[in-house]
């Protein structure tokens, strides 16, 4: 069943699209994360232009994760304090993101710029889980002491606030350099960024786990609430037909991905987790290194 | 009928004065339209001549040109071991659709000059450049538009019935630009044109898509929070949904 996607301007199959996303949502709800890290390239390789992937991307993130906000809202565990600071950090940083998206756009190496953006990002992540969940099958049975965070150079920084939710007092500079980080990423990649923010949260900032979850998501969705509309503002790329066929696939799948999931041993989803990201980033890395069909592209003059 | 009545007027006929003209030819439809579900169309033309049609006697070109856009063709290059884009030859006025369709190839039909003259044929068409100048550029413009299905030469050749009735009909990919197109049919005797007639077809988008699209284009920022209301509003009501069911 083709579909006309209006922004895009070019027909797609609606079933690859709803295809996609439930997959995708699938593997969100299978292994905790957004999910828009994997969105976004697999747009890309079905053909979708490289801006319409980014920004549509970014606001499917926001439809995938205002469910879950809610719930984490409902119980408790959102640190609106430390959240409002990554979200200052995170604010600047996208719309400073989308304007070098807009820029990049015009000079034709938009599509250069995004592969390379995963290629790096996601072959560290990759990289980094494969090697984490190993040690951990290794490892396992053997339990490691358990230690509040230690206190180092990050913690002389000025500008210390009570983040009372996560019980700590800290400088607001490493938060808010972390969320000016992500909303770059979120801008260019068009992905939430939760799977790098939530490291950050928890071995730099040493937020306890239960609120980091939920306020991730706080950060994630006011962020791609904004990467969408200064998208839809500067490059006029947001599909909203392509976005809500991802969210109808992906809010499905993630359902049984999640119930999926709670069967699975944490250490073999990481794992494969890791493997996934891995190839994604071959597959992109495989793109740029390929001899092309046609050594020529043409596109609108911008 | 009146339209029809009309066009018979803008005929100059070589022939002496008489009341049926040279070349009478019309649109099966005038317009296409780009909704929801729209994969591609095509411009069927067809029309009757004074004379008998083939390739004996008169011949018939059909020319659709789409409305002009400019264009940007990059070189890639490899940097590293990586392709990238390089160089860039800037269009400033490319038709968004050209097709061409005789009852021979138009090189056959009429002299160079003249063909070259009434822009009849890719090659023929004036694409001027600014920055990069290099003949590539040109080659892989016309290489790429053919392979987008936008721009065809004799993709279905005109095709002729008992002598007096022609048709031809010209793809329209679902790649297609809107806006107004001209169609031009020409009558072709002994290497010269003897008639001409000027039809105009329209590709415009229609219902959701529309709607969609123009409100993208005239009103970004609206656009842009319906979009964040839309996708918050969607992923809220599909997981009550999905969590139940």
């Amino acid at each position: 069943m083709q579909v006309y996607l209006p922004i895009a301007e070019m027909s797609v199959d609606a079933l690859l699209l709803l295809g996609i996303g439930f997959g995708v949502g699938w593997l969100s709800g299978l292994f905790g994360v957004g999910g828009g890290f994997l969105m976004t390239p697999l747009l890309i390789l079905t053909g979708i232009p490289s801006p319409v992937a980014v920004a549509s991307g970014a606001c499917q993130t926001l439809g995938a994760s205002v469910s879950g906000l809610m719930s984490h809202w409902r119980r408790g565990n959102v640190d609106v304090r430390m959240g409002l600071t990554l979200l200052a950090g995170g604010v600047v940083g996208s719309v400073l993101g989308v304007q070098a998206f807009a820029l990049l756009r015009r000079l034709g190496q938009v599509d250069l710029a995004v592969a390379f953006f995963y290629i790096v990002v996601l072959g560290a992540v990759g990289l980094l889980m494969v090697r984490e969940s190993l040690g951990a099958m290794l490892r396992r049975g053997r339990t490691t002491p358990t230690r509040l965070h230690e206190h180092f150079w990050m913690h002389g920084l000025p500008f210390k606030v009570r983040y009372r939710k996560s019980r700590l007092y800290i400088s607001v500079i490493p938060p808010m350099l972390a969320g000016f980080g992500i909303g770059i990423l979120s801008a260019v990649m068009g992905v939430g960024g939760g799977f790098m923010l939530v490291p950050v949260m928890i071995y730099l900032l040493g937020m306890p786990t239960a609120v980091v979850i939920g306020t991730s998501l706080f950060q994630v969705v006011f962020v791609s609430a904004n990467v969408t509309l200064l998208q839809a503002i500067q490059t006029g790329s947001v599909d909203v037909v392509l976005v809500l066929l991802l969210l109808a696939g992906g809010v499905s799948g993630a359902q049984f991905g999640a119930a999926m999931g709670a069967k699975l041993r944490g250490e073999q989803t990481r794992f494969l987790l890791g493997l996934l990201v891995l190839a994604v980033a071959a597959s992109l890395l495989w793109g740029l290194v390929q001899t092309p069909v046609s050594t020529f592209v043409i596109g609108p003059a911008p | 009928m009146a339209r029809l009545c009309l066009l018979a007027l803008v005929v100059p006929a070589a022939l002496p004065a008489r009341a049926q003209p040279a070349l009478v030819a019309e649109l099966a439809a005038t317009s296409v339209e780009i909704t929801t579900g729209f994969t591609g169309g095509s411009i069927l033309v067809f029309g009757t001549a004074a004379r008998p049609i083939g390739a004996t006697g008169d011949e018939i070109l059909v020319v659709a040109t789409g409305p002009g856009q400019p264009m940007v063709v990059r070189q890639k290059v490899r940097v590293l071991g990586f392709w990238v884009n390089g160089p860039a030859a800037r269009f400033p006025d490319v038709p968004g659709y050209y097709a061409i369709a005789g009852t021979r190839p138009p090189w056959e039909m009429l002299p160079e000059p003249e063909r070259q003259e009434r822009r009849l044929g890719l090659d023929a068409l004036p694409l001027r450049a600014t920055g990069r100048q290099a003949p590539a550029f040109r080659a892989a413009l016309l290489d790429l538009k053919q392979q987008e299905g936008l721009w065809a030469e004799q993709a279905s050749p005109v095709a002729i019935a008992g002598g007096q009735l022609f048709h031809a009909r010209l793809p329209l990919p679902a790649t297609v630009m809107t806006g107004d197109y001209t169609v031009q049919v020409l009558l072709v005797r002994q290497a010269r044109v003897v008639a001409r007639q000027e039809l105009i077809f329209r590709v415009d988008r229609v219902g959701t898509a529309a709607s969609i699209n123009a409100l993208a284009r005239q009103a970004p920022a609206l656009y842009g929070l319906l979009c964040v209301a839309v996708a918050a509003l969607a992923g809220w009501i599909g997981s009550i949904l999905f969590r139940r069911g």
